[in-house]
């Protein structure tokens, strides 16, 4: 068992890959922001790797463990702290009954959510297959929600294995978070020459965009730009060249709605009527994740499918005992 | 039309119209889904039909590697690993499945149809309507007396609020597809005689509340759940998202609608709509859902024909009258 004391900004039971399958009837599937430090922290506590685990946005977490558990913190660096002592990240530690976990802010060293992973997992229902918390509809998880003070979470039964404290990630395959980033992404599905003009891809690919404070696990909004478009009416659906007849959205696709780009993100909207010039790869997703609104810059590159499938590969492979040393 | 895809990136393949079979488009949406497109960018429901004729198919072919398929008014998008299933091998089983589709007219799609009630000019959507007068824009020339179906009736040449409701309730309403929030279904009218059209809110309606029934375009749409919104209101309906599964209905996901169901309004008053929705919270009202009805698609295009001379009066006093009302 968990006890909320602080829930922080905001703190959601994921799980990985989330509620896939119901996109049709018009639901994204959720789960974590960054897919990559979400199950290596399940991995270094001996979970299966998409198991439920916590994701904080900013920080501010507070908990205090009912026994004896294996944890592990990954994502960004929240200065975790067991009954006010440094703990460290990307490495599995043991807490105790009584014991008092506590994350401050994300700092300037980058990076926006953080993971925590505990063996065994969280003991909360399915709903609609998967644990997931989905914000935007209020189902999932705990409760539907962000955790609360107050809140006891239940955790499944986990036999207790000492071997499994100091496990951490090889060193060199810690991500960084800076705060300028370069994201992978795969032109289209509306792209150039059809939707928007050459010129509009090219200014796309070389701009650095800044990523809007308001963004959230719906979509991570960037700047607005003026395009050229390449028609002048949307035609039977709308009087703006974004309009189209709507579609589905692919997971993690850009958006660009009038002038606005917004990178559709876990809980966002599954179908819409507006063009999306590039869709983020795999291997690429995990970096929208660790995107620090108001602050971060952002410049999309582009690769083929190959690319995408040999990064998805490589990534999903880091995923492994092969990465995990002992302390 | 399309560029070639020498020329255009974000397409992996076309396969060009050939017959009634339209253009099919295969575009790139990441390296997880794929994009696929019928013909022009028209609203046809005849390419809505083919889409759930592809869809069926692509469940019968049970392609290894494929995830899940969204189907849309002319597009489907399609959710795959790309680490099993490699693109062009799904392009490839997508152009084989095209091939052997049947022709839109021999098509029959699995169907249901709903009978949902529907309260016109309900106290919740006056409310809605009444904090948007007062809160946002006093001078909408969309409402009027205090709701939308009276501009309704003036923006499609209609008599009055009578006969707006006349057509609302004289046509079955095909649901496209579902999405944007989870069971939120985009209908069309199955009989163009009815066929009515509004501009949306400017700007948009800060509150709807949940089961508010309403129309932009020509898409007639169901708030699943209380939200902002831009739809003309013309009533409230019953829930058809129920997050607490209330209902035996919402057993097995909280979601009603399916993409391909067809909706039937019956008018209840105000006082009879309340009564029924606290008996579906209570569990004991039953949806009236007709399983399986299907659509022949044959025997519906017929009918399009046989009524094709009423649908092009009734267009012809739509525009008429579109031009003497003021837009939002």
């Amino acid at each position: 068992m968990l006890e909320v004391i602080e829930g922080g900004i905001q703190t959601t039971v994921q799980e990985y890959p989330g509620r896939v399958g119901y996109l049709d009837l018009g639901t994204y599937p959720a789960g974590p922001m960054d897919h990559f430090a979400f199950r290596i922290a399940n991995l270094l506590v001996g979970n299966k790797p998409g198991t439920s685990a916590l994701e904080v946005t900013l920080g501010g977490l507070k908990v205090r463990f009912g026994d004896r558990r294996i944890v592990s913190i990954t994502g960004a660096a929240m200065q975790p702290t067991v009954n006010g002592s440094p703990v460290p990240t990307w490495q599995s530690f043991e807490v105790r009954p009584g014991d008092l976990l506590a994350l401050g802010m994300v700092k300037i060293a980058g990076g926006f959510r953080s993971y925590i992973a505990i063996n065994g997992g969280f003991d909360v229902p399915e709903y609609m297959g998967s644990r997931a918390t989905f914000t935007v509809g209020g189902f999932g998880g705990f409760q539907g929600r962000g955790l609360k003070k107050g809140d006891k979470v239940a955790l499944n039964f986990a036999p207790y294995a000492d071997k499994l404290a100091g496990r951490r990630l090889r060193n060199q395959l810690i991500p960084t978070y800076a705060s300028e980033w370069e994201i992978e992404v795969m032109r289209g599905p509306q792209a150039d020459p059809d939707y928007l003009t050459a010129e509009d891809m090219e200014t796309f690919f070389s701009k650095t965009w800044k990523v809007d404070r308001n963004s959230n696990r719906m979509g991570i909004r960037l700047e607005p730009h003026k395009w050229h478009w390449a028609r002048t009416t949307g035609g039977i659906a709308g009087g703006h060249p974004s309009n189209i007849l709507d579609n589905g959205y692919a997971v993690w696709t850009v958006n660009v709605c009038g002038d606005q780009p917004i990178i559709l993100v876990a809980d966002g909207p599954s179908l819409g009527g507006f063009i999306c010039n590039a869709t983020l790869v795999h291997a690429s997703t995990w970096k929208a994740g660790q995107l620090v609104p108001g602050r971060d810059q952002v410049r999309f590159k582009e690769v083929t499918i190959e690319e995408a499938i040999r990064m998805a590969r490589d990534l999903d492979a880091k995923v492994s005992e092969a990465s995990v040393e002992r302390e | 039309m399309v560029a070639p895809n020498a020329t255009n990136r974000a397409i992996i393949d076309c396969l060009p119209a050939s017959g009634e079979r339209p253009e099919v488009v295969y575009r790139y949406a990441g390296d997880r889904f794929l994009l696929l497109e019928y013909g022009d960018m028209v609203l046809d429901l005849r390419m809505n039909f083919r889409i759930f004729g592809l869809n069926d198919a692509i469940a019968k072919a049970e392609i290894k590697g494929l995830v899940e398929t969204v189907p849309a008014l002319r597009s489907m998008l399609i959710h795959y690993d790309s680490l099993a299933l490699s693109p062009k091998r799904l392009v490839d089983t997508l152009k084989k499945l095209e091939e052997n589709l049947p022709s839109v007219e021999n098509l029959t799609i699995p169907s249901r149809r709903v009978q949902l009630p529907l309260a016109f000019e309900d106290r919740h959507t006056k409310g809605d309507i009444e904090r948007y007068v007062k809160y946002t824009r006093q001078d909408a020339p969309n409402i009027i007396n205090g709701h939308n179906i009276e501009y309704i009736a003036q923006y499609n040449g209609l008599k009055d609020k009578a006969e707006v409701i006349e057509y609302i309730c004289a046509t079955q309403w095909w649901n496209a597809c579902i999405g944007f929030w989870p069971g939120l279904p985009f209908m069309f009218p199955l009989d163009p005689r009815y066929a009515i059209v509004t501009p949306k809110y400017n700007p948009t309606r800060p509150w709807t509340v949940e089961g508010a029934v309403g129309i932009g375009g020509p898409c007639v749409a169901i708030y699943p759940v209380a939200s902002p919104g831009g739809y003309q209101l013309f009533g409230r309906t019953i829930p058809i998202f129920d997050l607490q599964q209330r209902n035996p209905v919402f057993k097995e996901n909280p979601i009603l609608l399916k993409a391909a169901d067809r909706v039937e309004w019956v008018p209840v008053s105000d006082e009879e709509l309340e009564d029924i929705r606290a008996r579906v919270h209570s569990g004991v009202y039953q949806y009236k859902v007709v399983a399986y009805e299907a659509l022949n698609v044959k025997s519906y295009l017929q009918f399009l024909e046989s009524v094709k001379d009423e649908v092009a009066t009734f267009q012809k006093r739509q525009a008429e009258a579109t031009k003497h009302v003021a837009v939002p």
